[in-house]
């Protein structure tokens, strides 16, 4: 099929985000995960405008797209994630950018995780 | 005027929560906030005054919340708490603790007024809390964590305070209420699940950052004020 022209494609706005969680965290939960937590605040028809999808996930660090209208609400579902796979977990976002390239760059390169930091924190807490 | 600055001013720690004020700051501040109230439940009080962490950007503020069932037995505990602490919260829930509350002018914030089927405020207690100018409290924890009809309900009486507090002109605060680090959100995130809950932008920013200072202002008056609008100014401030 030919691809939309680019005056046509939906404007979207790139969420890049740090996962702060008790226990290391598969890509197909948080997916899920997030969607669930959407339609659950959101409603599904809010949802589908929010136009979600985790684009990448890596080393607790990631880009989730979402429609460039839509961004506090996106934010908002995200803010209401509180459980991955029964574990405890925060979505952190740090920036926004309307492109990929520019969201990596400006938020995701040389950046030192907190994540590790958090980890020891759930252990001692658990002792 | 720079960037806002951004508080937190319900978070309870070691013993009442989970984590230790050490981690709950670390985070606070890797988060992007200027300052977190501790205000652990007085029935769960630590045996010694924790030392607080402060460094020359972020503030870690002492407070309390009260939990307290009886009226007379509440307006004793204020008196007693209000002198050692920054910011002090009563922890709502019967209708006569509220407006025990709300008639207290040394109470600064009112947390979970809501009640069995009631949103637990009405014009004569937002009357009062905009008189006595004690702040509202909206609490992120209990949305973060219910789903479903639960959720439902909170959303449906967080709207009906927030009818009356717009009409009596009573302000708002938006807190945590984090009993772990895992419950802390970023401002950001903080602001834009209150825009849904249906506060305006203004409204929202002005809870987390303008409502937290004036509090703080009144706990910690300027040296040369004496009482309400008298004041001893200095030299060079007169003109």
């Amino acid at each position: 099929m030919k691809r939309l022209l680019p005056s046509l494609r939906a404007k979207k706005r790139y969420l890049a985000f740090e996962l702060i969680s008790e226990a290391p965290v598969s890509r197909s939960d948080l997916i899920k995960e997030v969607m669930y937590t959407a339609s659950s605040l959101l409603g599904d028809i809010t949802t589908s405008e929010c136009d979600i999808k985790v684009l990448g996930f890596e080393d607790s660090k990631g880009i989730i797209q979402c429609s460039h209208t839509k961004v506090k609400e996106t934010r908002a579902s995200l803010a209401t994630l509180t459980r991955i796979n029964g574990k405890r977990a925060t979505l952190h976002i740090l920036g926004i950018s309307g492109t990929v390239k520019r969201a990596t760059e400006k938020f995701l390169q040389n950046r030192t995780t907190f994540e590790s930091e958090i980890n020891i924190k759930s252990k001692t807490a658990e002792e | 005027m720079g960037k806002p600055k951004f508080y937190d001013f319900c978070v309870h720690a070691v013993p009442d929560g989970e984590n230790t004020i050490e981690q709950l700051s670390t985070l606070a501040r890797h988060l992007g906030y200027s300052g977190i109230a501790l205000a652990n439940h007085s029935d769960k009080l630590p045996q010694s005054q924790p030392v607080l962490p402060t460094t020359n950007e972020f503030e870690v503020f002492r407070g309390i919340e009260l939990v307290e069932e009886n009226p007379s037995k509440l307006h004793g505990l204020i008196g007693k708490f209000r002198k050692s602490v920054d910011v002090l919260i009563v922890h709502g829930g019967s209708e006569t603790i509220n407006r025990a509350a709300l008639e207290n002018p040394r109470v600064d914030i009112l947390n979970h007024p809501a009640f069995d089927k009631s949103n637990g405020l009405n014009q004569v207690l937002a009357k009062a809390a905009a008189e006595n100018d004690v702040a509202i409290g909206l609490t992120l924890r209990p949305l973060l964590h219910s789903r479903g009809p639960r959720r439902v309900r909170l959303l449906s009486d967080l709207r009906a305070n927030l009818d009356l507090a717009r009409k009596y002109d009573v302000s708002l605060l938006l807190s945590s209420d984090a009993m772990s680090c895992f419950d802390l959100r970023s401002p950001m995130e903080t602001l834009a699940l209150a825009e849904i809950c249906g506060l305006e932008e203004d409204e929202a920013l002005e809870a987390i950052t303008t409502v937290p200072e004036k509090i703080i202002s009144r706990s910690r008056p300027d040296p040369g004020y004496i009482r309400e609008g008298i004041e001893v100014l200095e030299e060079g401030d007169c003109f």
